[in-house]
């Protein structure tokens, strides 16, 4: 990698600050690695002393899972979670950085009551600019939440901590689908949070049949009342799809192929936005893109509004939790997304922004709405069909944003 | 001066504040809305008040808010309004090379700004954000405003009434003191309400350089976009709007605006 | 120093006297350093990037330093994107002046002691945030928003007129936005008039339209320029509004190259966008600042 080289007089301004802060944080390892090691010694003969003797009785200071312990819980071997085994001392503090209203109510508090630890809860709203400002080792953030494509890249760059598994016993909650995810084999950088699928959404007052296919999007009888998403990848990408290629392709063929088909239809389209809520829920837009969880936010005060994945197929994508490699407070992140990750907390976040997460055990106690709901919770063979939307390499990416900021513009 | 103009000239103002007023007047009613979303219309309630004072998250948003505002404004006038007079004053090479700094940030596009001082202060400081590194980025982007500001107006300005105080022995501080700055004050004042308008609202060069606990108003309101923005975000710019405009109304009766912003031709005051 | 005659306002005859020179430099070096330390450097910074290159993580190289960016700055697909946003922020620009003057003036004749509190009230509405003043927008030109609604109410139309997300919508609120930036420089140049001075034009020539041709207008140039240019300049940098308030209808600038820097990630090309950008805007501004100035005495 040249931008890594560290011969002396061709070290850019960015390598050293990469490796100050590489430095400070290995640093911070180190001492991690320290602690839990040691607990990690006591916890084990802790085990011993109480797979020998009885299970174990009252909780510690800090005990590690949700209150009542529910009955179908997938405690897998449930050891380290049931056991009062003793865990590292979290951090006093935690820096959190998110989107809003992105987890569910009292999580947070749940969470602060459970261990002493104070959550510095921050909020963003562009996940690129969040990913800037995360830089290349969290900048004083903790924890974050990375697109789950993305995670690789950063993983590579040495933005992310390598998690320390023992500290997080309900992965196993995970079902078998999740552990292994193919953009972060075994989760050893990142936990899966939530995910999400986008399609179209449309009013069904509006629209004189039911659509099936995302053509409705260059329907004329609804001309003026057609949004698209605001996001080169996705609008693109639902259009890639649409005329049977993927929506990842590095063909520059193919890619002007979709962005003729978007060109064709732009004469109607009223609104290229990510906030398709605020369009529909105005009454300006009949059909749009939308995220599937998003729609089932409208679809609460609004009953008309309906949703659909495309016959030619759509996208997918999921939402990480990771440790960012500069963190300061590794040990009560750790804590937290084992906090996260445990059924009825994960169920919480799930029944309050209506993505369904990736926590099987949580499902006994999601609401039945959303576990019914097809926009959020889709069968599985439809999932199966759905991209996912990788980070492209650069030159690609140039070919997509030529293509799209001229059609934009035109 | 005919009274038909003057009718019609009061009637455009009086649609002109109408104008500039009709959101107000429509975020102040959704702020009662009995709905999650700010958009529709559904019933009458105080919900959002209530939950406002329980929100810590945005409170202490618009306390940061008003804290990064009160700095920026206090120093980008000072340097600003120095700036513009010096400006005006200015003779020689250096003039040229001044104006064009001047003109600098408003010409640059605010993520590069943004970036820029990302990029300064982690490089320098190895810092990524925090109050100090927003308030400096915000004066830098505010001084230029009031320096334009105060420039036009000490531009215009009769420089015989310096002349006239330097005639009458005064010193060139003297004069600039007790002549110039008088005379340019509601360019002054005008300067540092446009600062505040400028920093109060600001996304782009504060979330780069936001640190954490610096999240301000917009930062905070921005991230709703993708939920929905609640009607707390109303309530609370409702609430200071009201603050505001009792504040205005008491110095108002308490007379502070008497004859602050004057006409032209005053007599320079006997030092 | 020799004395000069003194015969109109900013003459360049003003004798230079001692201290002044020493004055002037004191007053602008604070602001010229602070520019000079937090802009220019950083700006220095920017302009390092833009002779990079990013890598497939998305880092920054910096080694060899390159100009590719600057070869594919002049993209044609960027000409459209600059023509809208031109044409916005010009748009934006002369009905903020229309609007703004008679305000301006209206206040300041008109306003009496009160002046101070009306300018004040012009900026109250900024007390509040902007993207809570645009979604009011939004529920009062969609669909079925306030004006759509009365106007059905009333009778005169049937079917909802397209207000939200048209060229239309954007433009009323960025000259909404805009809007105190105008009035405010030209509140200041109008208020230094001097009453007389306006009656002895009047008597000099026969209708109030000469009058304010010939004597106000020159008058209250600097104040014109200034807001001309505190109002087209940032119109040309605001791409949210056309975001939210078109549709993103319109692409402006601004919007490809905060497309490029935070979605695409690709800082070194964003850069050198930017500082082109820059650059251009600059120029294009001090030739129609000296073209504009050329006339005033003394500027």
């Amino acid at each position: 990698m040249t931008g890594d080289s560290r011969t002396p007089g061709r070290e850019t301004p960015f390598d050293l600050a990469l490796g100050k802060r590489l430095t400070e944080a290995q640093w911070t390892r180190r001492e991690f690695m320290a602690r839990v090691a040691a607990f990690g010694l006591t916890a084990a003969l802790t085990q011993l002393l109480v797979a020998c003797g009885q299970a174990g009785a009252s909780p510690s200071a800090a005990p590690a899972t949700a209150t009542p312990a529910p009955a179908g819980t997938i405690a897998a071997v449930a050891t380290p979670t049931a056991a009062p085994t003793p865990i590292p001392d979290p951090e006093p503090e935690l820096n959190v950085y998110n989107w809003l209203d992105y987890i569910g109510d009292g999580v947070i508090e749940s969470f602060e009551e459970k261990y002493p630890v104070k959550v510095n809860y921050e909020l963003f709203d562009d996940i690129y600019a969040a990913y800037e400002k995360l830089g290349d080792d969290g900048n004083g953030y903790d924890v974050s939440f990375p697109i789950g494509v993305d995670v690789p890249s950063f993983r590579e760059a040495g933005t992310l901590l390598k998690l320390d598994q023992s500290l997080i016993p309900n992965l196993a909650n995970l079902g078998p689908e999740w552990s292994n995810p193919g953009y972060d084999p075994g989760n050893q950088y990142s936990v899966p949070y939530v995910w999400w699928t986008t399609g179209i959404g449309y009013d069904t007052t509006r629209l004189e049949e039911v659509p099936t296919s995302s053509n409705v999007l260059w329907d004329p009888r609804y001309r003026n009342h057609i949004s698209l998403m605001d996001d080169y990848q996705e609008t693109m990408g639902l259009t890639l799809i649409q005329k049977g290629f993927s929506a990842n392709t590095t063909d520059p063929a193919e890619l002007d192929q979709a962005i003729a088909r978007l060109t064709e239809g732009k004469p109607i389209v009223r609104t290229w936005t990510n906030d398709t809520i605020s369009a529909m829920t105005g009454g300006d837009i009949w059909v749009g893109m939308i995220w599937g969880s998003d729609l089932y936010q409208i679809s609460l005060e609004n009953e008309n509004i309906a949703y659909f994945i495309p016959q030619e197929g759509g996208v997918r994508g999921s939402d990480t939790m990771a440790i960012y490699s500069g963190a300061e407070h590794p040990i009560a992140a750790h804590l937290f997304i084992n906090h996260m990750l445990d059924a009825q907390v994960s169920a919480a976040n799930t029944n309050f922004i209506g993505y369904m997460g990736p926590n099987l055990a949580a499902q006994e106690f999601i609401d039945e709405a959303i576990l019914n709901d097809p926009a959020v919770n889709p069968d599985k063979a439809i999932l199966d069909k759905l991209e996912e939307l990788l980070d492209l390499p650069n030159d690609v990416d140039k070919l997509y944003l030529d293509r799209w900021q001229a059609y934009r513009a035109g | 001066m005919s009274h038909e103009r003057n009718r019609w000239l009061a009637a455009f103002a009086v649609t002109v504040y109408a104008f500039l007023f009709a959101p107000i007047v429509i975020l102040i009613i959704f702020s009662f809305n009995d709905a999650r979303r700010v958009f529709v219309w559904r019933g009458f309630t105080t919900e959002w008040y209530g939950r406002l004072f329980a929100n810590d998250d945005l409170l202490d948003a618009v306390l940061v808010t008003f804290q990064v505002a009160a700095v920026a404004v206090v120093v980008s006038t000072v340097i600003g309004a120095a700036l513009g007079l010096g400006l005006a004053r200015l003779r020689g090479r250096g003039r040229a090379p001044a104006e064009m700094l001047l003109l600098l940030p408003i010409v640059t596009p605010e993520i590069v700004m943004g970036l820029s001082l990302l990029l300064f202060f982690l490089q320098l400081f190895d810092s990524t954000g925090s109050f100090g590194q927003l308030s400096i980025a915000h004066v830098t982007f505010c001084i230029s405003y009031v320096a334009i500001t105060v420039r036009a107006r000490a531009a215009g300005m009769d420089p015989q009434l310096e002349e006239a105080a330097r005639d009458l022995g005064d010193t060139a501080l003297g004069a600039l003191r007790h002549v110039t700055l008088p005379l340019i004050m509601p360019a002054v004042v005008a300067g540092a309400l446009l600062a505040f308008a400028l920093s109060f609202d600001d996304y782009v060069v504060t979330v780069f350089n936001s640190g954490i606990g610096t999240t301000t108003l917009p930062l905070y309101i921005y991230s709703a976009i993708k939920f929905g923005v609640s009607p707390e975000i109303n309530a609370i710019s409702t609430i200071i709007v009201a603050v505001v405009s009792l504040a205005l109304l008491i110095a108002w009766r308490l007379g502070a605006f008497r004859g602050a912003a004057r006409t032209p031709v005053a007599e320079p005051e006997a030092a | 120093m020799t004395s000069t005659a003194i015969d109109s306002p900013g003459a360049a005859g003003l004798r230079e006297r001692a201290g002044d020179r020493l004055r002037n430099a004191l007053l602008v070096l604070p602001g010229i350093g602070w520019l000079l330390l937090f802009f220019v450097v950083p700006l220095a910074f920017i302009v390092v990037i833009s002779l990079g290159r990013r890598d497939e993580l998305h880092r920054i190289v910096l080694d060899p330093l390159t100009l590719e960016n600057y070869a594919q700055v002049f993209n044609p697909i960027f000409l459209p994107t600059i023509v809208q946003s031109l044409y916005l922020a010009t748009a934006t620009t002369v009905v903020s002046l229309a609007i703004g003057f008679p305000i301006a003036y209206w206040i300041s004749r008109y306003g009496g002691h009160r002046k101070t509190l009306l300018l004040v009230l012009v900026m109250l509405p900024f007390w509040t945030s902007w993207l809570i003043r645009t979604y009011s927008w939004m529920i009062v030109l969609r669909d079925n928003g306030v004006v759509n609604q009365a106007l059905q109410a009333v009778g005169l139309t049937q079917e909802p007129l397209i207000l939200l997300y048209t060229d239309f919508s954007v433009i009323l609120g960025m000259v909404y936005g805009f809007l105190p930036f105008t009035i405010l420089p030209l509140f200041v140049s109008i208020d230094r008039l001097d009453p007389n001075l306006i009656a002895a034009a009047r008597d000099l020539y026969a209708d109030g339209r000469q009058a304010f041709l010939h004597v106000t207008l020159p008058l209250v140039r600097p104040g014109l320029i200034a807001a001309a240019l505190l109002t087209f300049i940032p119109a040309m940098g605001d791409f949210v509004t056309p975001d939210i308030l078109g549709g993103g209808q319109v692409t402006t600038i601004a919007k490809v190259i905060q497309e490029r820097f935070l979605d695409g990630r690709d800082w070194p090309y964003g850069s050198a966008l930017g500082f082109v950008l820059t650059i251009l805007t600059l120029l294009g501004t001090l030739v129609a600042l000296r073209t504009l100035r050329r006339e005033v005495v003394g500027e």
